[in-house]
């Protein structure tokens, strides 16, 4: 199972242009993905064609773009194996995490519960439940990542022993270290100490199958932006936990029938999307579901291990290099490192002379730098339209860093 | 394009900074964080009889933009009043960079010596 790299590029049309009169290398995508031209059409195709408000529209368009609406949730659900009355559709994987640390967390946290985290969390996974723990006066608590940049998950019974735990908290790809997490273990271990489970899956929808009845979790949540599509978010969760939770956001299209003094709301997943929501964005995102299940989820994930193992070894020849994480097997296609004698901005300005995008500073991973011992970082990802020949002009812009900077 | 940043100039600056340390009995004394990459920098100043910046010194490990715009303020301010160094703006520290032209991402890094200094007066205005 593989694709065909150089035809992909040809797919995304920011390969065209060029940074500072050299070739685009795009090895941000960790952050945010660039956009195929099938993905672009449906954004376009639906603005100039099919636009109007969904749901409840008496007319043709209205009725177009709610069907369109409706099957690109419908796209999403089978994309993780899950049915379409469990797809909320929020801005991104923040605002899902927000919405389960407010609606979730402010009915089921009090004092003296436990919030167990990993130390390997995006801030998205973190403050949320962090702040969630200061405003019930509840403890969070931390599982450690050993110095390969692993979950060292045999601190974690010991954390629900007592059965104060309520939740537990897990990315399920490090978008630092890039480890792939045993999130089915995590999960497991939570949920028969009767944790509730809420995963990140910020770094994984874009690259690896996800299989939320495999995985076994009660909510999981992921970006659109990261993988493809515009910027619109999914909050994944079981049926009948989304129908237990009260609303987030008031407004229209979540209610049912509202009096003057009191409301009752709709269904799932509807209750959870209050206001116009994203339409264009969001059926767009059926389309990059569409060009990512085309070129194969498997063979994504291939591509990025061989991509990531071809840079790990050309960057063991640059000494000065040190990389943060475990080795390409156990990893997505993520690349942090540091350098003896550049810091992570110069890096990045260097690289961006030679047409190289890589991201510096704390990837919004304040904690497990520390843990680390290291303020900054610089970070190559990967994505579909990557080659070795961009790991080469990584590796390349990295040795004028040293030429440049050393003494 | 930042190009001219990896000049001999200031890549002089950064290997050898000017004034890295810390002042005894400082009146002015602040740290400032870098909230894209955490980096923090320490300056100590001290102030004259007319209230004019006499001695800054800085410590804190940084980029080349950073270490080399804290090493030359170190100079650049001296005998300037707070009033003085209130009203600097980036297109003086761009200037004292030896005329570069910062890109977006960079001008925190550049601005870090001078928004701590201004934070540092602040806070000793406050305290006089």
């Amino acid at each position: 199972m593989s694709f065909d790299v150089s035809q992909v590029k040809r797919d995304f049309p920011i390969f065209q242009r060029e940074i500072h009169g050299k070739r685009l290398v795009f090895l941000d995508s960790a952050a945010s993905a660039q956009k195929p031209q099938p993905v672009i059409d449906a954004l376009v195709r639906v603005y100039s064609q099919s636009y109007a408000n969904v749901h409840r529209g008496i007319y043709t368009l209205a009725e177009e773009a709610t069907a369109e609406y409706e099957q690109a949730r419908e796209k999403v659900a089978r994309f993780i194996n899950a049915s379409a009355n469990e797809i909320v559709n929020v801005r991104n994987t923040t605002e899902g995490l927000n919405l389960l640390a407010y609606s979730w967390g402010e009915a089921n946290i009090e004092a003296g519960d436990r919030i167990v985290v990993t130390e390997m969390e995006h801030h998205a996974n973190l403050v949320p439940w962090q702040q969630l723990a200061l405003r019930k006066h509840a403890e969070l608590a931390f599982i450690p990542v050993t110095d390969e940049g692993e979950l060292d998950l045999a601190a974690l019974p010991p954390l629900l022993a007592d059965g104060k735990a309520k939740l537990v908290a897990c990315t399920m790809a490090s978008n630092v270290l890039g480890t792939i997490t045993p999130i089915k273990d995590v999960v497991r271990i939570a949920r028969e100490a009767g944790a509730v489970t809420v995963v990140d899956a910020a770094q994984a929808a874009p690259h690896i199958a996800i299989d939320v009845k495999e995985i076994g979790a009660d909510f999981l949540a992921f970006s659109g932006h990261k993988m493809c599509s515009p910027n619109v978010g999914i909050l994944w969760g079981r049926h009948e936990m989304l129908e237990s939770l009260p609303p987030f956001l008031f407004g229209g299209d979540m209610i049912r029938s509202v009096r003057k003094y009191d409301s009752c709301w709709n269904d799932v997943p509807y209750k959870f999307e209050a206001g116009t929501p994203s339409i264009a964005e969001a059926i767009a995102l059926g389309a990059a579901v569409d060009y990512l299940t085309a070129l194969g989820m498997d063979a994504i994930h291939e591509h990025e291990v061989q991509l990531v193992q071809y840079t790990m070894e050309q960057l063991a020849d640059i000494p000065e290099v040190h990389i943060l994480g475990p080795s390409a097997e156990r990893r997505g296609g993520v690349v942090s490192f540091w350098m003896d004698c550049a810091h992570p901005h110069d890096i990045a300005s260097i690289l961006d002379e030679e047409g190289v995008c890589v991201r510096a500073g704390h990837h919004c991973a304040q904690p497990l730098h520390t843990r680390f011992g290291v303020q900054a970082t610089a970070r190559a990802s990967f994505y579909v339209y990557n080659d070795e020949a961009d790991v080469d002009a990584l590796v390349a812009a990295l040795r004028r860093v040293v030429k440049l900077l050393k003494r | 394009m930042n190009g001219d940043l990896y000049r001999e100039q200031l890549l002089d600056h950064y290997h050898n900074p000017e004034n890295f340390g810390v002042l005894e009995d400082p009146d002015i004394d602040i740290t400032q964080e870098n909230a894209t990459c955490g980096d923090t920098i320490h300056l100590t100043a001290k102030l004259d009889d007319e209230g004019r910046i006499s001695k800054v010194m800085f410590e804190g490990h940084g980029c080349v933009v950073s270490t080399a715009s804290a090493s030359m303020f170190t100079t650049e301010v001296l005998g300037k009043t707070p009033a003085e160094i209130e009203a600097m703006q980036l297109p003086d520290i761009q200037q004292m960079l030896g005329g570069v032209t910062l890109s977006m991402g960079r001008v925190k890094c550049a601005m870090l010596p001078l928004e701590a200094m201004k934070k540092g007066l602040q806070k000793l205005a406050k305290s006089a």
